[in-house]
């Protein structure tokens, strides 16, 4: 058999917010290549036989974080999941799980973005140093510290494969967490107890039962179960001090 | 948002995770298996029973293991659906490892 | 006009991959765990009433229920051991002269510090003191 002849079945998940009150799914026939990704079977759909189909993308280099997807089940990147992977098929693609639908496959990311910006994920100081002084120095043992919480790419894969953010709606969830540690990590960084009370609290890192799904599915290797549990020994470290008499020396926050 | 207690019952939970991770799985073997197959005379486990410190430990331990199992049960509940009776569900985790915790101190004690 | 479809909510996410359900067998494990303290306390309980009681309880645990009760423990208690020094690592960072210490050598670690604990036990339990 060649190539040339083959196809796969695409099993896509349907919704229209004027017309539609239930998401429906619909059967495509893709030509099958070898070098194709799953979000290179979206586009040729869109292309040849149905416009109207859509979803998110950008890059098709698993950078942008765009093109996430439910494949099969599982929180993918579809510019990074290729076809030859789910063969013979059928492939099923849906919009990530925990989220609510636009339209198709794209989803509703208002509640992730606005727990992003609660998190300020962004350097902190309490007093800017002036330019003259030059750069906020950091040797590269600080670096390292934070660096692998710093490559999220907001694709949300983490959230989707998350079932407590799936049930809990006030939950911060992996990616926003990850990225509040990742500042509170950094020497720069003077914005700790401006995050604490919100990654502190129930709904912060505590509503987090490790699955460790997060992890498993981040396309960048983020680790967030890691983030959230070194977060968790923090705080439980900073409630039992915070009930001594004293402060120890170094312990100061 | 109010700050949590959550920090309270993980330090149990971690700390009884790491004592029932380090000690159960050997414990089980002898108490499971070479105690009932008559591996060990009962003189010996009457010296060990009566023990005081090995009698603080296993009190020590069964109080950490209760909590540990507590806080994991009434999470994983939690997850499981039981969100709507959140409150009540803990407390009946940690009471059950409290009622536990006292049994363990009559029969050491 | 329907909008934007509401954000569904399954309680069967546990059965949704071979993960989820690894998940579910270790957070379950804290059953065990709990029903082997209960079972531990009930041994020393029954030594520390006397040979007599001792000997009626081993009557009870030579039935093979209980054998089987323990290897289903022990089971659980291995995925409990296993699965909680694979995240240590993950829950802290420890830093040797200003280097951090690999997660696979912190595991190491760990499964060497089981080792030692469990020597001791059996050692309580079986050389003559």
């Amino acid at each position: 058999m060649t190539t040339e002849t083959m196809t796969v079945t695409l099993e896509v998940f349907r919704y229209h917010p004027d017309t539609d009150s239930e998401p429906s799914y619909q059967s495509y026939e893709v030509p099958y290549r070898e070098e194709w990704v799953v979000l290179d079977a979206l586009n040729w759909l869109k292309d040849e036989v149905d416009g109207t189909l859509s979803y998110r993308w950008s890059c098709r280099m698993g950078v942008c974080g765009s093109c996430g997807m439910m494949v099969n089940g599982y929180p993918r990147l579809t510019c990074n999941a290729f076809l030859r992977e789910f063969m013979p098929g059928p492939i099923r693609v849906e919009p990530l799980r925990g989220f609510p639908v636009e339209r198709d496959m794209v989803t509703v990311l208002d509640d992730f973005m606005e727990k992003l910006t609660d998190v300020k994920p962004y350097i902190i100081r309490e007093e800017e140093q002036s330019l003259d002084d030059g750069e906020y120095l950091q040797s590269p043992s600080q670096l390292a510290d934070f660096k692998q919480f710093s490559m999220c790419i907001n694709c949300t894969l983490c959230y989707a494969a998350c079932p407590v953010y799936e049930h809990e709606d006030e939950f911060l969830g992996p990616a926003v967490l990850a990225l509040a540690q990742r500042y509170n990590l950094d020497s720069r960084d003077q914005g700790n107890e401006q995050r604490q009370q919100l990654i502190w609290a129930d709904e912060g890192i505590w509503d987090c039962t490790f699955v460790g799904e997060c992890s498993a599915v981040c396309p960048k290797d983020v680790d967030p179960a890691a983030a959230i549990q070194q977060a968790k020994v923090e705080a439980t470290n900073n409630f039992f001090i915070s009930l001594l008499p004293f402060t120890p020396p170094g312990m100061g926050r | 948002m109010r700050p949590s207690n959550e920090p309270f019952w993980w330090a149990m939970f971690g700390a009884g995770g790491m004592i029932t991770a380090l000690l159960l799985p050997v414990l089980i073997i002898l108490t499971g298996f070479v105690v009932p197959a008559g591996g060990v005379e009962f003189s010996q486990l009457d010296t060990l029973f009566n023990n005081p410190l090995v009698r603080l430990i296993i009190l020590g331990v069964a109080f950490l293991s209760f909590f540990h199992a507590a806080h994991r049960i009434r999470h994983t509940l939690k997850d499981l659906g039981l969100r709507s009776v959140a409150t009540p569900l803990a407390v009946l985790c940690y009471a059950a490892a409290l009622a536990g915790t006292i049994w363990a101190a009559m029969v050491v004690l | 006009m329907p909008g934007p479809l509401p954000r569904a909510k399954s309680n069967a996410w546990w059965n949704r991959g071979w993960p989820y359900r690894v998940f579910l067998l270790r957070e379950l494990s804290a059953v065990a765990v709990a029903v082997y303290i209960v079972l531990l306390l009930l041994l020393v309980s029954q030594v520390r009433e006397g040979r007599g009681a001792f000997n009626d309880h081993l009557d009870l645990l030579e039935n093979p229920l209980f054998w089987i009760i323990h290897a289903v423990i022990l089971g659980f208690a291995q995925l409990h051991t296993s699965t909680w020094f694979r995240a240590v690592p993950k829950s802290m960072r420890v830093k040797l002269g200003g280097r951090a210490v690999p997660p696979e050598a912190m595991i190491f670690g760990m499964y060497a510090l089981w080792v030692g604990a469990s020597l001791v036990v059996l050692a309580a339990f079986l050389v003559e003191w």
